[in-house]
């Protein structure tokens, strides 16, 4: 490490007020695009390329990591407010966030979620200037088999989100998993449920569905209640008097931030696992650890903050691969990699040798850009928190314009449409039978993996499955899946047992 | 009579439209339909592309995503558009494979109305660089030797199923006469070459050179033969196959189509715009830095690949890579 250039490096990018305009102006772009469901950070990046063409490639690249940082934390926004991850790296910010706007709490809500992206990225951020090297290593070595125990981990996280009924979970889950099956298999290009309609080929899209399921479903529920009459407006007595949480709350909330940044930060070095797989992961790790298991899902700042410091730290994590590498952890790095290559630097090994000043103030755009979206967050917040006060009978029609617009904008597919409808209906359902949903978006993002790397190891294998008791890695993630499990069945049945408990006293008063 | 009217005036004007549109064509802004996704290697050539078309065309051209399917739901809506010159798009390598894999309700090219190739990238034959040392493998020869030592044994990361890199393994089986595993990666090319570096999975890969170019850098990978005409002008030690005596000639292609049905002077119109745009200096400088090959086909020229493409090469190399 070469420290006086790397300080070098930090003092020209932060007093450099092109480069500050510029991650300023993405970080804006960002949380706003991230905000509105089906608009990602990838497509903004993407549509940008050609804009920041004629810019030097630092000031470019700050500009697309602000968006890129940004967009992680919009998608918390609409997850809180609206039950509406805006991003698929946002889906299980609502499994608390949500709960804690109905209580009344969003803008706390929202504030954690800001200062956990913060530290997240910062994490990220700083694990990347330090450790890449070494992460990037371990990083490779993920091939089938550790991409499948990885997968297999993730869904035994299911169980600690089901809530009260494992069972009901797991239905939700297996139906998840059906769902991903739809369309051709991705290893031998089988049509499986398509019967002959053409759209259904390429299976369901991940986003109408996650629209659907959250946002559409809590329309259709919310206009039940105002035709039922017993809409209550939710009093937005809450003052906000502060942008960040208060220093008890982040006493609390600090192991989770800790844990979800370091999470976040290595899933998104793993090349094909990027913030949607962290954020569950962390998730379930987070509330594992937790000395109350049971608070988890009713609306404490811990969820929110283990989840959307993980999505953070994978921006910083899906750098790492990139840079050291020269192979993009997910979309958003794949687009970054093109800027790279038409200034005429190709990322990898050698642009630690070569051009080690440019890696240096790679490292000092990525903190910049979290800092960036921190101020945009600070301005937004209150902004954002005041959505809640609208009054519902306005509030749905609009959720619902924005949930349709976005499902369609993903692949500008009319079919989309009509899937998100479908689901909202489905999501309507599941929540009035008491189902839990998050089972079946976990289902859909691991589905797909789960399956096409356990095909592609049996068949490297000739068939001997068994192969994988030889690869430690996968075998490691085995055995944590395992414990995951019977931990968190012990600790529901462990809650479920209090909760009778206390319904038979109140029953006996 | 108002309905007598109504009818006569739009009458008249569909009669009248066609002249007067080919004469002031284009006289409002273009859409380019994209089938692949924003940020991928189709989308920033049609991007850079239409960039410099609308230069000549004097008007914006604006970049549609459809995405999905394989890239079936674009190349789709390309057919489907409004045959008025106003829409076009990216027809690429896929849509000579949508017949054979019956995804597509257009089973040929002949649904489309070609007017340029654009790109064209070759496959390379990369293998792990510590397999090929252990087992004597220095180039082609020595490793088609050891592939027909060690018939189906030799496995070979090709990207998704049926793509582009998929079927060229298909290609140098057929050529070369040697029987090797293709092995699907879903997630896309960059898991393969990871795979390959690592000499986890499979031994090596057949995706472009640009692909695996940071780890044959490194030293991870080495490549023994890239299956263009030419070598490519980023990597000019590695040989071609054709050089080594094998006859393996095989790359991607983009290229652009219109729908059936435009006017014949607005098509000219096109034609020429895409011919002179694909000699602006801004978009060559783009696709040197990209490392995207530019290998431009007229639309007869194109139309003629297309037959030969979809006709006999690709069911071959698609029978061979066991596709079929």
């Amino acid at each position: 490490m070469d420290w006086s250039l790397l300080f070098q490096s930090y003092g020209a990018i932060f007093t450099s007020l092109q480069v500050i305009l510029m991650a300023l102006l993405g970080a804006t772009g960002g949380v706003l695009l991230g905000a509105v469901p089906g608009m990602t950070a990838t497509m903004g990046v993407a549509l940008l390329i050609p804009f920041s063409f004629g810019m030097d490639l630092i000031p470019s690249i700050a500009l697309l990591l602000g968006i890129y940082c940004g967009g992680m934390y919009g998608g918390s926004i609409s997850a809180i407010l609206i039950h509406a991850p805006g991003t698929p790296s946002a889906a299980a910010t609502l499994l608390d966030g949500y709960p804690m706007c109905q209580k009344g709490q969003a803008g706390k809500a929202l504030s954690v979620a800001l200062f956990s992206s913060f530290c997240g990225g910062v994490l990220g951020a700083l694990i990347m200037t330090f450790l890449s090297p070494m992460v990037a290593k371990v990083a490779m070595k993920f091939t089938s088999a550790e991409m499948l125990m990885l997968a297999v981990f993730g869904l035994s996280v299911i169980v600690s989100i089901s809530g009260k009924s494992i069972s009901k979970g797991l239905i939700a889950a297996f139906f998840g998993l059906l769902l991903a099956t739809v369309g051709q298999d991705p290893t031998y290009g089988a049509k499986r449920f398509v019967f002959s309609f053409r759209p259904l080929l390429s299976g369901f899209s991940f986003i109408p569905v996650l629209i659907g399921l959250f946002a559409v479903s809590e329309v259709i529920a919310g206009v039940e209640r105002i035709v039922a009459g017993d809409e209550k407006q939710e009093s937005s007595h809450e003052k906000l008097t502060r942008v960040l949480p208060d220093g008890k709350t982040i006493k609390t909330i600090w192991p989770n931030i800790l844990f979800g940044g370091i999470i976040g930060t290595f899933i998104g070095a793993i090349p094909g696992a990027g913030g949607d797989i962290a954020v569950f992961v962390s998730y379930g790790f987070n509330k594992s650890f937790s000395r109350h298991p049971e608070k988890w899902g009713t609306g404490i700042p811990n969820g929110v903050a283990a989840t959307e410091s993980a999505n953070n730290g994978c921006s910083g994590g899906a750098m790492i691969p990139l840079l050291s590498l020269g192979v993009p952890g997910d979309a958003v790095t794949a687009v970054l990699l093109g800027a790279f290559i038409m200034k005429g630097i190709q990322p990898g090994p050698m642009m630690y040798v070569n051009e080690l000043p440019t890696v240096y103030k790679v490292f000092a755009a990525l903190m910049l850009a979290n800092i960036a979206m921190l101020a945009v967050g600070c301005v937004g917040v209150r902004f954002f928190a005041k959505i809640v006060s609208v009054e519902k009978k306005m509030l749905y029609p609009i959720i619902l314009i924005v949930s349709l617009l976005g499902a369609f904008a993903i692949n500008k597919n009319v079919f989309d449409i009509g899937v998100c409808v479908l689901f909202g209906v489905v999501g309507y359902l599941m929540n009035k039978f008491e189902f839990p949903l998050s089972p079946i978006l976990l289902a859909l993002i691991l589905g797909p993996m789960c399956e096409q790397n356990l095909v592609r190891f049996v068949d490297v294998n000739n068939g001997n499955f068994l192969e994988i008791l030889h690869r430690p890695i996968a075998m490691g993630f085995f055995i944590v899946s395992v414990a995951t499990i019977i931990f968190s069945i012990y600790n529901q049945n462990k809650i479920n047992k209090r909760e009778a408990a206390a319904a038979q006293a109140e029953k006996a008063e | 009579m108002k309905k007598f009217l109504v009818i006569a005036l739009a009458l008249s004007m569909i009669l009248g439209s066609t002249s007067v549109m080919a004469a002031d064509y284009p006289n409002k802004p273009l859409t380019a339909i994209c089938p692949w996704g924003a940020g991928g290697g189709t989308d920033s050539c049609v991007r850079a592309f239409c960039e410099a078309l609308s230069k000549e065309l004097g008007q914006t051209i604006t970049v549609d995503n459809r995405t999905g399917a394989g890239g079936v739901t674009g190349h789709e809506a390309i057919a489907d558009a409004d045959p008025d010159g106003y829409t076009f798009g990216s027809i690429t390598f896929e849509v000579v494979t949508y017949n054979l894999l019956e995804t597509s309700e257009y089973k040929s090219y002949e649904n489309y109305d070609p007017l340029c190739r654009l790109n064209a990238d070759a496959a390379g034959v990369t293998v792990n660089a510590a397999w090929a040392e252990s087992n004597g493998i220095t180039d082609l020869t020595s490793f088609i030797a050891y592939c027909q030592e060690h018939p189906g044994e030799v496995r070979m990361g090709g990207s998704s199923n049926a793509s582009v890199w998929h079927i060229a393994g298909g290609y140098l089986m057929n050529a070369a006469d040697i029987d090797i595993r293709m092995v699907t990666f879903a997630d896309g090319a960059a898991s393969a070459v990871q795979a390959a570096a690592q000499g986890v999975d499979v031994e090596g890969v057949t995706v472009s050179l640009a692909e695996a170019r940071s780890f044959i850098e490194s030293g991870d990978l080495v490549c023994l033969g890239v299956m263009g005409e030419e070598r490519v002008a980023a990597f000019p030690d590695v040989p071609t196959c054709v050089e080594q005596g094998v006859d393996a000639v095989y790359y991607t292609w983009r290229g652009f189509a219109l729908p059936l049905g435009v006017d014949d002077e607005i098509r000219q119109t096109l034609q020429d715009a895409c011919a002179v745009a694909v000699e602006d200096p801004d978009f060559i400088q783009y696709m040197e830095t990209a490392g995207l090959g530019i290998a431009y086909l007229n639309a007869e020229e194109f139309k003629e690949f297309l037959q030969q493409q979809e006709d006999v090469d690709v069911p071959a190399a698609m029978e061979a890579a066991d596709l079929l």
